[in-house]
């Protein structure tokens, strides 16, 4: 079992209830509610479904209910594991081409059709979802809010890190499924909101209203007067040969398995992508037990927040850049990767290859907005406003800030006149700045008493540091008088430790001179500790090169923060420079010795759904004359479950490789259904709604 | 200006396969569409269906026709277009509609057409778990069938292409120039063209078309939604069509492609007159209910996508077919009343042959779909 029994920041529950399946007649134990595809893999079971082209296997990719690659027979009927509940009992099997439904010739007992009504529907129970409902719900609007996961909070629930930002206005050092569960109270104690969770937006229609598919089971429509669409945002894609493979996941994806289903998903992972999501996913891997093999990245810079990125090697994180994935190859699964450097114009230099053993590769290249219904609500002119990563990609401090501001403009579109604080805008705006400029570090000098050592060199908007100290010794430089400024040191350090504690990226360290040749460090440490007083520890710098060994003077278990204070006694020379505690050895993120792989670039698929690959799509393209995107139908593209949501960010490319210009082309139509529905649930025909 | 024996405003269900076979018959063909590619007006929204088994000689004749022509496309022109044999299915579940469509099945048999009643048992094996209670039969015709719209049009533009005929795409047109009765300029928003016959099969919007000849053409669409399942291996042959009313709407049918995915489209009663195509609440739970009663089986499918597109209906549920008086090098080809995708082959056919063969034997057809027949008859079923 690849199961997480004990985790630094999550606690594992102990109530969970063991219940009996069977996977292709294989009698197998999984806790009962917990999503099938997580009972599945954390068996080990990667392979779901095999698809009718080229029998190719297929397994988990998004784990968010948006993609239908997890689809298995359960107890007869073709559904999407990853958003099903186990039961005791189920019969599942590996989806083979196509289901066939059952023999059910039960007479239509009984159907009904359910209409409900509010002021403001909002769609999407993440950051910004949550808080525009709460403000809405303050200016007394009759508000439902809906959200397709069990429980509320978006991707705040895989969010095990603490938050950038600042404590007054995002939550800032405090961890994202904690910001949830806060959100979450202060809702439900609205009396004028109603929350639909394990419910999905199948389709805006035209005569205003929304349809819902709730609990897998039943269908509603919703007629409302104001909408907020928060639904927020799908993972890109990334083209390459293999990457259909069982084991390939999104980064999302990863996230959920480990840090919401508490499953191993994997012993070696690879990551593409450096982003923060791509930087998050491989700590959230280490704080699993999880060997994170490596981070690439087509760019030269590191895309997400250099704290990260530093955090991550320091943990002992390989990081690749100017590098791009090749291939994933295996039998029937992922077994190894291939990386390679690429050239100024983004080809790989095959000379270059990597091949590492791992059995997942994480796709973290970036998000696309969900803003279909929005754009939809928009066509048809309803009173409308997005909020979230379905407006603008961001960070999740933003987007809680953006929920407000949508819900404020909804009142006034709506007629109820409220003020919208210029302030809020401008705080919203700041949050979301992409990484500004980077300093270099400010010379220390250490003296008997312990000083805060800050190795946050980059703009960010980010400030809690400052907030806690309780003697304000630490400051933000004013060079540009806003959130993105540095923090500095100047002076008067009483030891407390708040500001080691709080920093999201772990970028502060406490130091203190012991004698002329000694010094002690104190080292935020967010791991369970495998190590004890006395015992010595790999130290490196702020980017991960090893310093020295240093003895463990003390250990302190923080429980406000779950985190460790690590005091260990340096040498003076490089007390300064200690910057992390290596928790990963070198030897496990070593390459094989000579790269071993196949270059098949053309066999990427494109269309996960129709499994169709960028070749099929190019030549397609080229040789047929293509001036619409619907046109592209005829090989089945956007013909599947998912009706195109995921590998519409991708033809771009594909028609600029064909030599055409995507701008002169029209557009591909998106139709509902969001999520394919069971025609028993439209009538609902099980029970009442 | 630009000089072509023929125009054809619309590359659609109707004038995609008619743009073939004129070119087959040796003209110049240049095909005028507002839209960006082809079968993007109603054809998009057709869900397949091909019958011969109409109820008046002229549709029969062309869907015969169509019927041939599809059968052989793999073999005559190398294009799979996903064609099934599937036949059409119309059960019955009472004495009124049993006596109609023994009636019925006379006069379509009368027309040399493959249609038959046959018994309950029969209707059960063609489609397993059909509601058997007060089933009484029903009229079926094996040869009828479906076929994929989307492959359809899509094999015609090659062939099309591959003769020479010229597509302009995002090119409405947006005035004629006439000389006496006689239009002399095709005028588009990019160009101009001088051709020797214009034809009208722009679907839905013919009556604008007509409109800018001040013809009056009675083509007034209507909005039908359809919807498409996830796949499922194949468990019944035929296109499923119940003709009996409920309080919203008339008939609906729906039959399983060759992908495995069920295909479904209801009738609103009272019609929605218009050309708004956005979906609507009302669709799913309006047609899930009547499915479901009908064939309780389909209740573990699910619903993939839905879409709404238009009739353009004629008062008497006919097309219109034919040259005009008023304009004599104007051939209309217009109000197919929902069945575009299975008459476009055959018409095509037809048409083609009728401006090109003086002796052609087509007279019949073009009586009985002329604009100026008396439209107040009806179609005894649609």
């Amino acid at each position: 079992m690849s199961r997480i029994d004990q985790h630094p920041i999550l606690t594992v529950p102990s109530d969970r209830k063991l219940v009996r399946f069977t996977f292709n007649d294989i009698e197998l134990e999984g806790y009962e509610g917990e999503p099938v595809s997580s009972s599945l893999i954390a068996q080990d079971y990667k392979e779901f479904a095999i698809h009718q082209r080229g029998d190719t296997p297929q397994g988990l990719f998004c784990a968010n209910g948006q993609c239908s690659h997890c689809t298995l027979i359960i107890d007869g009927l073709p559904q999407k594991s990853c958003v099903t509940p186990l039961k005791a009992g189920m019969q599942i099997r590996t989806l083979r081409h196509i289901a066939e439904i059952p023999e059910d010739n039960r007479p239509l007992s009984r159907h009904s059709k359910k209409e409900m009504t509010c002021d403001v529907l909002v769609i999407g129970g993440g950051p910004s979802g949550l808080t525009a409902a709460l403000e809405l719900a303050k200016l007394n609007f009759k508000v439902f809010l809906v959200d397709d996961k069990e429980k509320l909070g978006g991707k705040l629930l895989l969010q095990t890190h603490k938050f950038f930002g600042s404590i007054e206005d995002c939550y800032a050092g405090t961890r994202g499924i904690e910001i949830a569960q806060k959100l979450e109270s202060e809702l439900r104690s609205c009396a004028n909101v109603q929350i639909f969770t394990n419910t999905t937006v199948v389709a805006v229609y035209k005569d205003q209203k929304v349809g819902l598919f709730i609990n897998n089971r039943n269908y509603a429509t919703v007629a409302f007067r104001g909408l907020i669409v928060a639904p927020g945002a799908r993972e890109k894609s990334l083209i390459f040969n293999g990457n259909h493979l069982p084991g390939v996941f999104g980064a999302g994806a990863f996230q959920t398995l480990v840090n919401r289903d508490l499953v191993k998903a994997s012993q070696r992972v690879f990551i593409v992508g450096s982003g923060n999501v791509g930087l998050i996913a491989a700590y959230h891997a280490l704080q699993a037990g999880i060997t994170v093999v490596g981070i690439c990245d087509i760019l030269e810079k590191v895309s997400g927040y250099k704290v990260h990125a530093d955090k991550i090697q320091r943990m002992g994180v390989p990081l690749y850049l100017k590098h791009t994935v090749i291939a994933t190859e295996g039998h029937n699964k992922v077994e190894r990767v291939t990386i390679a450097a690429v050239d100024d114009n983004f080809q790989p230099l095959l000379e270059t290859a990597q091949t590492f053993l791992v059995d997942t590769l994480l796709i973290a290249v970036g998000l696309t907005p969900v803003d279909e219904f929005f754009e939809m609500a928009n066509k048809f002119g309803f009173t409308v406003v997005k909020a979230g990563d379905a407006d603008e990609i961001a960070e999740a401090s933003s987007a809680m800030f953006g929920g407000r501001i949508a819900a404020r403009r909804l009142a006034n579109l709506l007629g109820k006149a409220v003020t919208i604080d210029p302030s809020f805008t401008q705080k919203a705006e700041i949050l979301k700045s992409r990484p500004g400029r980077i300093f270099p570090p400010a010379p220390v000098s250490l003296d008997e008493n312990f000083q805060p050592i800050i190795r946050c060199h980059e703009e960010i908007p980010c400030n809690p540091c400052t907030s806690v100290c309780p003697v304000n010794a630490i400051q933000l430089r004013g060079d540009r008088n806003d959130l993105m400024d540095l923090p500095f040191y100047r002076g008067g350090c009483t030891g407390c430790m708040q500001c080691v504690l709080i920093c999201p990226g772990l970028a502060i360290t406490l130091a203190r001179k012991i004698d002329e040749h000694f010094a002690e460090v104190v080292l935020p440490h967010e791991f369970l500790p495998t190590f004890n007083v006395g015992k010595s520890l790999a130290l490196t710098d702020l980017s991960g090169n090893f310093l020295e060994d240093g003895e463990i003077l003390k250990i302190r278990y923080i429980k406000k923060f779950k985190t460790h204070l690590v005091h260990v006694k340096t040498t003076l020379k490089n007390a300064s420079q200690v910057a992390g505690i290596r928790v990963q050895p070198a030897t496990d993120s070593q390459p094989l010795p000579q790269a071993k792989f196949e270059y098949l670039p053309d066999n990427g698929i494109v269309c996960h759904c129709e499994l169709v690959t960028v070749k099929e799509i190019r030549d397609f393209i080229r040789e047929h004359n293509i001036r619409d995107i619907n046109q592209l139908k005829l090989i089945r593209v956007g013909m599947g479950a998912c009706g195109g949501k995921n590998c519409s960010t991708l033809l771009p490319r594909i028609f600029r490789e064909a030599g055409i210009d995507i701008n002169t082309i029209a557009p591909g139509t998106k139709r509902p259904l969001s999520v394919e529905i069971p025609m028993s649930a439209i009538a609902n025909e099980e029970s009442e709604v | 200006m630009k000089t072509y024996d023929v125009a054809i405003i619309g590359a659609g269900s109707i004038g995609t396969p008619l743009s073939f076979y004129l070119a087959q018959r040796g003209l110049q063909v240049v095909v005028l569409e507002e839209l960006a590619s082809i079968g993007r007006g109603q054809n998009r929204s057709a869900i397949g269906g091909i019958r011969a088994t109409h109820s008046d000689p002229a549709k029969a004749t062309i869907c015969q026709r169509t019927i041939e022509i599809i059968k052989r496309m793999k073999i005559e022109h190398g294009f799979d277009v996903d064609w099934i044999a599937g036949g059409y299915l119309y059960p019955v579940y009472d004495d009124k509609n049993e006596d109609i469509f023994k009636k019925l099945i006379q006069f379509q048999r009368s027309l040399g057409l493959n249609i038959d009643w046959i018994g309950s048992t029969e209707i059960q094996q063609l489609a397993p778990g059909i509601n058997p209670e007060n089933l009484r039969g029903g009229s079926y015709s094996p040869e009828d069938g479906s076929a994929s719209p989307l492959k359809v049009v899509d094999a015609y533009y090659q062939l099309a292409r591959q003769r020479g005929v010229e597509f302009r795409f995002q090119e409405p047109v947006t005035g004629f120039k006439l000389d006496k009765a006689k239009i002399i300029k095709v005028v588009t928003s990019k160009s101009n063209y001088s051709c020797h016959w214009i034809i009208n099969a722009a679907g839905a919007s013919a009556r604008q078309v007509g409109s800018l000849l001040s013809l009056d053409l009675p083509v007034f669409p209507d909005c039908h939604e359809g919807g498409i399942t996830e796949p499922v291996r194949r468990f019944f042959e035929p296109m499923v069509v119940d003709v009996r009313p409920d309080s919203e709407s008339s008939n609906y049918y729906f039959y399983q492609n060759i992908e495995g995915q069920v295909v479904f489209c209801i009738t609103p009663e009272p019609k929605i007159v218009g050309t708004d195509c956005d979906n609507t609440s009302a669709f799913l739970p309006l047609v899930t209910k009547r499915m479901l009663g009908l064939y309780p089986r389909l209740r573990h499918l699910r619903v993939r996508r839905t879409w709404r597109g238009l009739y353009p209906m004629t008062p008497d549920g006919f097309p219109i077919v034919g040259f005009t008086p008023e304009i004599t090098n104007l051939f209309l080809a217009v109000g197919m009343c929902g069945q575009g995708f299975m008459i476009g082959p055959g018409l095509g056919d037809i048409v083609a042959e009728i401006l090109t063969n003086k002796d052609h034997q087509f007279h019949e057809i073009l009586n009985q779909l002329s604009l100026y027949r008396n439209f107040s008859g009806q179609e005894l079923l649609k």
